[in-house]
């Protein structure tokens, strides 16, 4: 998959507007001839990434067809009522919601995704952000009904599949402004990789990061003692990636994905052109300035 | 010693007729009165056992043995139960038969509210989360309604709950649904056990229920229910077994409190304590709370909420607490 994407190499900088990225980020859709000469539409592969949730939890205890079927045809009601585009570990969102406490009853959040988890209807994902030196997160729930909007500020994705190490990391690297403005891609382009290395605060930290193999932290070495080096190099299983079952059973395999896709597929496709025929009629009304 | 002996013996032999009956509700004076038994010239009164086996209390699976049956002869089967019981078919995922009706329309009952319907079969099928009107998350039980029917009814004056009757009890007002939820392959089950389902129509059940009806509320044999049975917002009594938890401590079991974790205990931090004291009784007080086997019990949980119903996909999210594994048993509150 990562071959698939040509890396864009970012300025450590954060802030930095060098590249324009695509809000709703669909491949141009690709057409296989059949044999009997119908036109058939080709599944991406990238929906895997893209509709995550869509696919079941691999555990055998928790899986049934039906229930399945059922969440996913509630997931695209839900979808057709709300744009919710897809987006990555690393990307900065915002967030608009109700809130009964709010004296607008509404909440907008700006965040960094920092991660994503449990599958179907139950999906969340967690944003992070520094407001007046103090670290918050939020745990959304992506088909309550109760969000109003999702938009996507930068779409980009990170070296790991969580970055839950910015808990520990210098609050520079997860603050952003609530006024941020999008981003914009190209039509088609890839979605750029963030390849930042993130830097540490000293310890004590919530979590063992070093023992996690993070791709995206500057030098862990340097801040742990040499009895936890010790001990990393004890618990590392670099033998891991080649075990074959582990895979099996962390994952659905491809041919079952092909299936789900098929059913949910063209309903998806028809949602996300009527989404951004819906963006381009969107008249934009400029700001008054006040006070 | 010797006549306490042929009495066992005398009941054993009583209870080996009972078995023979095929429906002992034909016989209902057998039951729950004594008889008078000669034993050694003697006139002995002699109690029957006072349980009372349901006339659905059969052999269900036939034991196994080698048929050695050739190619056709399997064939020849299955074609003799398709012809029975319609052509197999796969229902919301799970393999039954598309057994065509047997019945005609029925004619929409009159239900008051003193009346008690008959409930179902389901199956837990995962949990489910749903928004309430409010915003509020709340999460769900899935219970799937598989391929209920009706397969028998029994009247109010055959149908004998499992007690002893007394002299000036008031006329029984309540019957009796059978009812069985997935179709099985009838080659399977013993001959007595498909007997059970000739009337109806309906291939043999795996599993089957009993429902205490008024008359007014009867279904007659054959007829399917779904998940339409109920509505949303309808509080229903669940009754299925529980999470098992094993062999468990008196802190997991009963919730008790333990000892502190410091301050000289040594040894005892999850210990229950004393049980009893030597002052007064001095003994243990029966019912006394200890550590033992905790869950897989038939328990019943009261006034879960229907929230919400699928019919095309016949099941029903619900607040409920009960083990995956099992199958559930679903009515209205008596």
């Amino acid at each position: 998959m990562l071959s698939c994407i040509s890396r864009v190499h970012r300025s450590t900088r954060l802030n930095s507007l060098t590249i324009l990225r695509n809000l709703s980020k669909n491949s141009p859709l690709q057409f296989e001839n059949a044999e009997n000469g119908e036109k058939k539409l080709s599944i991406p592969q990238e929906n895997r990434f893209m509709y995550q949730e869509f696919l079941p939890d691999p555990e055998l205890k928790f899986r049934n067809q039906v229930r399945e079927k059922l969440e996913r045809s509630d997931m695209i009601k839900r979808r057709s009522v709300i744009d919710i585009p897809s987006f990555f570990v690393g990307s900065i969102l915002s967030v608009t919601s109700a809130d009964k406490h709010d004296p607008n009853k509404t909440r907008k959040f700006v965040g960094i995704c920092i991660q994503k988890r449990y599958c179907g209807l139950r999906h969340e994902f967690v944003l992070r952000n520094v407001v007046d030196n103090l670290g918050i997160e939020i745990a959304y729930d992506m088909y309550d009904p109760t969000i109003h909007n999702i938009t996507v500020l930068r779409l980009e994705k990170r070296l790991d599949d969580d970055l839950l190490y910015l808990r520990d990391a210098l609050p520079q690297y997860s603050t952003f402004p609530f006024d941020m403005e999008p981003e914009y891609l190209l039509d088609g382009a890839p979605v750029p990789i963030n390849d930042i290395k993130v830097k540490l605060k000293p310890r004590p930290w919530v979590g063992r990061w070093e023992r996690k193999g993070y791709k995206g932290i500057d030098d862990v070495d340097q801040h742990i003692t040499e009895k936890m080096k010790g001990q990393k190099k004890k618990l590392e299983e670099p033998w891991e990636k080649y075990d074959l079952m582990k895979e099996y059973r962390r994952t659905i395999p491809e041919e079952e994905q092909e299936e789900i896709f098929s059913e949910v597929f063209s309903e998806l496709h028809q949602l996300s052109l009527s989404n951004k025929k819906l963006k381009k009629s969107r008249v934009y009304v400029k700001p008054k300035k006040t006070g | 010693m010797a006549l306490n002996h042929n009495l066992r013996l005398a009941l054993s032999n009583c209870n080996r007729i009972l078995s023979r009956k095929s429906n002992i509700f034909e016989t209902p004076f057998l039951f729950g009165c004594s008889e008078v038994i000669n034993i050694r010239q003697k006139k002995v009164w002699i109690r029957p056992p006072r349980v009372k086996y349901p006339l659905w209390f059969l052999q269900k699976e036939r034991a196994e043995y080698i048929e050695n049956l050739t190619r056709n002869n399997k064939a020849f089967i299955e074609e003799v139960v398709h012809d029975q019981c319609g052509a197999p078919a796969v229902k919301s995922g799970i393999e039954t038969y598309n057994t065509p009706l047997k019945i005609e329309p029925l004619q929409p009952l009159e239900i008051t509210t003193s009346s008690k319907r008959t409930g179902l079969i389901g199956k837990i099928i995962g949990q489910y989360p749903l928004w309430m009107k409010n915003g509020e998350k709340c999460r769900t039980t899935l219970v799937q309604v598989v391929d209920n029917h009706i397969i028998k009814y029994i009247p109010p004056e055959e149908f004998k709950p499992n007690r002893k009757p007394y002299r000036g009890e008031p006329k029984r007002k309540l019957g009796c649904l059978l009812v069985g939820a997935e179709s099985g392959d009838p080659s399977l089950y013993t001959k007595e056990y498909c007997g059970l389902f000739k009337n109806s129509g309906v291939p043999p059940k795996k599993k089957l229920c009993r429902f205490i009806i008024t008359p007014d509320a009867m279904l007659p044999p054959g007829t399917p229910l779904t998940a339409a049975h109920f509505r949303p917002r309808e509080f229903l009594d669940v009754r299925g077994l529980t999470v098992d938890r094993g062999f468990q401590g008196v802190m997991k079991r009963w919730g008790f409190k333990g000892m502190p974790a410091t301050h000289g205990v040594t040894k005892s931090h999850r210990r229950g304590g004393c049980i009893a004291s030597g002052a007064g009784k001095a003994r243990v007080y029966p019912g006394k709370k200890m550590p033992g086997h905790m869950g897989n019990r038939w328990r019943i949980a009261k006034g879960t909420e229907v929230l919400r119903i699928n019919t095309t996909e016949p099941m029903m999210p619900q607040r409920c607490w009960l083990n995956q594994s099992s199958s559930l048993v679903v009515r209205a509150p008596l």
